[in-house]
């Protein structure tokens, strides 16, 4: 409960957070290395900019990544996973192989490489992101369906005349949204962290201010070895909050339909190896 | 069943190969931005003839067909080609790198395994007690911290402020005249190894605690508590083995996916390990270079697939070869 709270402070943030700021983003409103005072909440950086204002601004982009690359997963897992159980036969054949073999190729290698090439904006990133978390989601969300559209109820509307595209959305979509909204959860918060990564890695785009990018300035520009904490902390902070919210709310979700979930855990934990070290 | 899952299996990896071979190919032509202008801008502005001769002695003048031909044939042959920066090839780089890599990969991982196996079965084991609604929240926390904020934390907290460590690099200023020493190598490598193992061990645990769980509730465990054994006696040899199947795949992938997933910690220490190599390629856009980085790390995650694969039937009889996949 806390951790609804907890996210619906970071969206309000991330909404309102240019208006919220003090200073716009970009602005020098300060000296440089300013400690944090009345006038910089949390101090300035090494051109003047106001730190407090940044963290704010640089919620938008950190959870537009998150959330937008889920969404784009989950779609993309449930719309082939759903098609590929659901008709079988030669569909399912092609989707789970080209599944199989994408899955071989190394997943944020791929990730960087494909960032670097594409221009750097956050929606073509969340977009990358998306497309490839969602083929590991293909699997997760194919094997429910496919335990699902052998149920009795689905045979028995098909029997009463009900078109292929009827069950899927009444019948069986119902039934895998808890799955999706937990995978959806899960992808997020993978997602935000591997975008904070990009813009730690300096990957990220150079337009909008993101936490990543301000961890980056901060470690590579001495706020390590001058000891300015209030630099270096703040972006750091925001995101493991924000990820241990999204983390708490996933678990919390997951043992709400824990029996439904049961022996899908265990595949989650084989295939989103790449992603769980960022 | 064994033959036919062998050829499919060993098809599919060579497809993917394949496959990855003519990504890395086409992405990273299509690349923006070349060696030479981020290396040498002036040199390219003002003497056109360098950047023809730099063009052909690396062959970047042919068509692009000609260059995939070239590059699948050298690939075939082991040849991965030159890298720019260093002037080395491509596969001498890598595989000096890797074996940077594996001073830090390899302890992490075998320490990760056993901490997460040791606490995940206990915690399994003990599911909806006190002790396992503890662990499993502090779980939660570690998973949540991502690994370049820990390595970043690490070096603040231990190598800054309490100066117990180095804050980066792989030996001392001294091994210049003294040599590298092992110790010296071991000291600068306590932190990306904790790091690393801080970022693994969650992904171990949940696997463990889930295994464990589903083992709890097994007749066979019953019938070991009916016939008056320990706790620890059933936990240590009934239930412990056949949880630690799933280790198997996991420890193979973690040591293929970590190559690359420790990205963040061996840049932010200095690490010289691949994934260090792969930002400083990145970063000046050496192509061939990073090709192969690529075709190393498909090559590995492949293997270690095949490898995980085929040690299950040795371990378990029961699961032959297909049936568990």
């Amino acid at each position: 409960m806390a951790s609804l709270i907890l996210l619906a402070i970071y969206i309000g943030i991330a909404a309102f957070g240019p208006c919220l700021a003090p200073y716009a983003s970009s602005e020098i409103a300060g000296s440089p290395l300013e400690e944090p005072g009345r006038l910089h909440l949390l101090g300035t950086n090494d051109l003047g900019q106001d730190i407090f204002s940044n963290l704010l601004c640089g919620a938008r982009a950190t959870l537009v990544l998150g959330f937008l690359g889920a969404l784009l997963s989950v779609l993309t897992a449930l719309t082939f996973g759903t098609i590929s159980a659901y008709y079988g036969g030669r569909t399912d054949e092609i989707i789970s192989r080209i599944v199989d073999i994408m899955m071989t190729l190394p997943g944020f290698p791929l990730l960087i490489v494909l960032v670097v090439f594409l221009p750097s904006s956050i929606f073509i990133m969340a977009a990358i992101m998306g497309l490839l978390g969602g083929l590991q989601g293909i699997r997760i969300i194919r094997s429910q369906v496919l335990s699902i559209s052998r149920a009795e109820y689905i045979y028995g509307t098909r029997a009463l005349g009900a078109s292929d595209h009827y069950i899927m959305s009444r019948h069986i979509l119902p039934g895998i949204l808890p799955l999706a909204a937990v995978t959806f959860i899960n992808a997020a918060q993978r997602f935000m962290l591997m975008g904070v990564g990009l813009g730690f890695l300096g990957l990220g785009d150079p337009n909008v201010v993101d936490w990543g990018q301000m961890i980056s300035r901060a470690y590579s520009n001495g706020g390590f070895a001058l000891g300015l904490w209030w630099w270096l902390l703040p972006p750091g902070l925001a995101v493991v909050l924000l990820s241990m919210t999204l983390a708490l709310i996933g678990y919390g979700l997951e043992e709400e339909i824990e029996p439904r979930l049961k022996n899908i855990n265990n595949s989650k934990w084989f295939t989103n190896g790449y992603a769980r070290n960022n | 069943m064994r033959i036919e899952y062998l050829a499919w299996r060993i098809f599919y990896s060579l497809l993917a190969f394949v496959i990855s071979v003519t990504l890395s190919f086409v992405l990273l032509h299509a690349m923006p931005g070349d060696y030479l202008h981020v290396i040498l801008p002036h040199l390219a502005e003002k003497n056109p003839l360098a950047t023809e001769l730099f063009r052909e002695q690396f062959g970047l003048d042919k068509s692009l067909f000609e260059q995939y031909v070239l590059y699948v044939l050298n690939v075939l042959q082991g040849n991965w080609g030159y890298s720019i920066q260093y002037g080395l090839p491509v596969t001498e780089v890598i595989l000096e790198k890797l074996s940077w890599t594996a001073v830090i990969l390899l302890p992490a991982t075998l320490l990760s395994i056993f901490i997460g196996v040791l606490i995940g079965s206990y915690s399994g084991w003990t599911s909806g007690s006190l002790g396992d609604s503890f662990i499993f929240k502090i779980m939660i926390f570690l998973g949540a911290v991502p690994s370049y904020w820990w390595a970043i934390f690490l070096i603040l907290v231990l190598g800054f402020y309490l100066d117990l460590f180095p804050l980066g690099g792989y030996m001392s200023i001294t091994a210049l005249d003294e040599g590298m020493k092992l110790h010296d190598v071991l000291y600068h490598a306590a932190l990306p190894i904790v790091a690393l193992t801080l970022t693994t061990v969650p992904g171990v645990y949940y696997l463990m605690r889930n295994s464990m769980l589903m083992i709890v509730g097994q007749d066979y465990i019953l019938a070991a508590r009916s016939k008056g054994l320990s706790e620890i006696e059933i936990l240590l040899r009934h239930a412990l083995k056949n949880a630690m199947l799933p280790m198997i795949t996991l420890f193979a992938m973690e040591l293929a996916h970590v190559i690359m997933g420790s990205i963040f910690i061996e840049t932010i220490f200095s690490w010289p390990g691949m994934g260090f190599l792969t930002f400083e390629a990145l970063r000046v856009r050496d192509l061939p270079l990073l090709q192969g980085i690529f075709l190393m790390d498909t090559l590995i995650i492949i293997l270690a697939n095949i490898a995980a694969d085929f040690s299950y039937p040795l371990i378990d009889p029961r699961a032959k070869v297909g049936e568990i996949g």
